[in-house]
């Protein structure tokens, strides 16, 4: 069934999609404007959403009446088990954003790096000296050679050695 | 011959030499490591090429892919566990000849024959694209869109598993293609008041979304890794070498020509490359039987397979701007980076380049003998690298590669955002080559729509004025009745088949 609610979800961005395109402005002289191309897409969404779903319903359908007849094979698959730990990456994203600014890139992702390698039951020692290794290259990297202005971060109020 | 020698001043400089080894170490560490792909490998180092000159850039791009696919086969061999997803296709024949103890003998062959169909793809794109270049001089706008057209529709044709989820992916691709200005009004599309995003979606951070965080998400919704090998290999790598070769020759130059070409066809990588390769030769083999108990044919058939579809992918490419696969997309948005537009004129530029970069695929390939053989003898030390050390790492990699295109926190959001949604999509078996092909090709395809019909006044016919549009309109056309005409040809057969 999740096909199903793919498809659902595909029919609903694209309706969205077509309803934002509608708002581009057009120019008389245009034939074709700027809401071409995302109304076209938009309407494939709608199109290939409706396929999807319609195909897993037909499908459970098809399951359900094979099961009927005594032949499970076919029948729905057992929900799998979710691990949420799958939102690791994104959260440490967002970590990120929302602390470098006063924590400072350096710190930050030393922490993130500390954390999910401890998450993932890697031994302290080796977390700890990986992550302040592996962080502090990465900071030199970026920012003496590739001129990158990562944040600082108010913490250290632009104390790093290297930065001018 | 001026412009032969510039290309070459360009490739033997200590700087580029510099980069084409250090990034065959980090191709052969990252093929090596289950759970890295080659593609991820390029989508990582691309913030690093953007502080680079252009053929130091695209050979570290070219270096990393050819790499990373050879290595693939380390963990295959050991583990039963392919590196990249190109290695899948034959990874139980060099488990099973390792479970013999041959392992390093296993590991040999694929070493050879990547190098092999690596220089085979390279000799193709050095003879086939110069050719196709002259020719694609002359197209315009209306023979640009029919082909990134067909490419587009081979991407959906040509992917495996339901067309229609790679439909719905080549449209969530094109739909990021359309963010920013519009071309010819000027009108903001999907921009939602952000100014960073007027310019378009910056590539970058997209790339580094679908396919590292996409990956490192995947990673983390499975369960604790443990790698163990208990495969014992004292045996020679390349002693008995020249033998199979000897023996097989046919094998690796069919291999190298099916993966050139698959190579060559938007959408289909080196993964698709090696298992069609492997098919074949399963089907035209006297020993097909022996297939899946260790059998050689089947290692040359496939392992040359992948590296020339590496090299194949190029072809379009370089002769059209249209990405043969998923590293080739990343290629051609790194050359926009660079200032460069992927076209027949690449050829006729006189700077040499063109040269450079064939000079840099030939490296490249050489350079796989003595890193891969040093490979081999380290296998266990790559196999047994902890991912949940590495993990953390590209992580963080990801979050400063996103940050230092353009300094902007903005397309660390991007990043994030495009890879929960590539994720989702992932997890419910939407392929990802077509959305980024999408991505690459669908401005390609609204802005010489837009310029054509600008051009004739909006008369769509004008699409089929030209012998060569009207021909390449013929071939999509084909090639989306292709499903319909198979389907009547093959109902026609079974209905003949119960007459008599």
């Amino acid at each position: 069934m999740r096909d199903f609610f793919a498809g659902i979800a595909f029919v609903i961005a694209g309706i969205v999609t077509i309803i934002t395109a509608q708002q581009f402005p057009t120019l008389p002289s245009l034939q074709y404007g700027p809401s071409l191309f995302p109304s076209l897409i938009g309407g494939g969404f709608c199109l290939g959403g409706a396929v999807l779903a319609l195909n897993a319903l037909w499908l459970r359908k098809k399951a359900v009446a094979q099961e009927a007849h005594g032949n499970p094979s076919l029948a729905g698959s057992l929900p799998e088990k979710k691990n949420w730990a799958m939102l690791l990456p994104p959260i440490s994203i967002v970590f990120y954003i929302l602390a470098s600014d006063y924590l400072g890139a350096m710190l930050t992702i030393m922490i993130i790096m500390f954390l999910l390698m401890l998450l993932r039951k890697t031994s302290p020692y080796i977390a700890l000296a990986t992550s302040l290794a592996v962080s502090s290259a990465i900071y030199f990297i970026f920012s003496r050679y590739l001129l990158v202005p990562l944040p600082q971060g108010l913490l250290l109020g632009g104390s790093l050695p290297w930065i001018s | 011959m001026d412009i032969l020698m510039n290309g070459v001043g360009l490739v033997l400089n200590f700087e580029t030499l510099l980069v084409i080894l250090a990034a065959s170490l980090f191709g052969i560490f990252v093929g090596a490591v289950p759970g890295l792909t080659a593609t991820m490998a390029v989508a990582l180092l691309v913030p690093l090429t953007f502080y680079m000159d252009t053929i130091p850039a695209i050979a570290a791009i070219v270096t990393t892919s050819a790499m990373a696919i050879f290595a693939g086969d380390i963990p295959g061999t050991y583990l039963n566990i392919p590196g990249t997803p190109a290695s899948a296709a034959y990874v139980g024949e060099s488990y099973a000849l390792a479970k013999k103890g041959r392992a390093r003998e296993a590991l040999g062959i694929n070493l050879v024959c990547s190098v092999f169909g690596g220089i085979f793809g390279t000799i193709v794109l050095i003879v086939v694209a110069q050719s196709l270049a002259e020719v694609a001089l002359q197209f315009s706008a209306f023979e640009y869109f029919w082909l990134a057209v067909l490419g587009l529709s081979c991407s959906i044709f040509i992917s495996v598993g339901s067309r229609t989820k790679a439909f719905l992916s080549l449209l969530f691709g094109i739909l990021l293609s359309t963010v920013g200005l519009d071309m010819m009004s000027g009108a903001p599309r999907f921009t939602f008041g952000v100014p960073d995003l007027m310019a378009g979606i910056n590539f970058i951070p997209v790339m580094i979304g679908m396919f590292a965080l996409n990956e490192l998400m995947s990673y983390y919704a499975s369960k604790s890794e443990k790698k163990t090998i208990s495969i014992v290999d004292n045996d020679s790598v390349f002693h008995n070498v020249p033998g199979h070769i000897k023996r097989y020759w046919r094998n690796m130059i069919r291999g190298s020509s099916i993966g050139t070409l698959i190579g060559a066809l938007p959408g289909a990588g080196a993964d698709i490359a090696a298992w069609i390769s492997y098919g074949v030769g399963k089907g035209r083999s006297k020993e097909s039987a022996k297939y899946g108990t260790g059998n050689i044919e089947g290692i040359m058939d496939a392992s040359s397979a992948n590296n020339s579809g590496i090299s194949g992918a190029w072809v379009p490419a370089l002769v059209f701007g249209i990405p043969g696969d998923s590293i080739t997309a990343i290629v051609i948005g790194v050359l926009y980076m660079k200032g460069m537009n992927p076209g027949p004129t690449i050829f006729m530029d006189g700077s040499g380049l063109i040269y450079a970069l064939f000079m840099v695929f030939i490296l490249a390939n050489l350079m796989m003998l003595p890193i891969g053989y040093m490979a081999i003898r380290l296998s266990k030390f790559f196999i047994l690298t902890p991912s949940r050390v590495l993990m953390p790492i590209i992580l963080c990699f990801c979050i400063v590669g996103a940050f230092a295109i353009n300094n902007s926190v903005v397309d660390i959001w991007l990043m994030l955002i495009v890879g929960l949604v590539a994720y989702v999509l992932a997890v419910n078996d939407f392929p990802m080559a077509p959305a980024i092909l999408g991505l690459v090709l669908g401005s390609v395809v609204e802005n010489n729509f837009m310029s054509a019909m600008l051009r004739t006044g909006g008369d769509l016919t004008s699409f089929f004025a030209r012998p060569i549009s009207a021909g390449l309109g013929i071939a999509v056309i084909l090639l989306w009745c292709s499903p319909l005409l198979i389907k009547a040809y093959r109902y026609q057969q079974h209905k003949s088949g119960s007459v008599y």
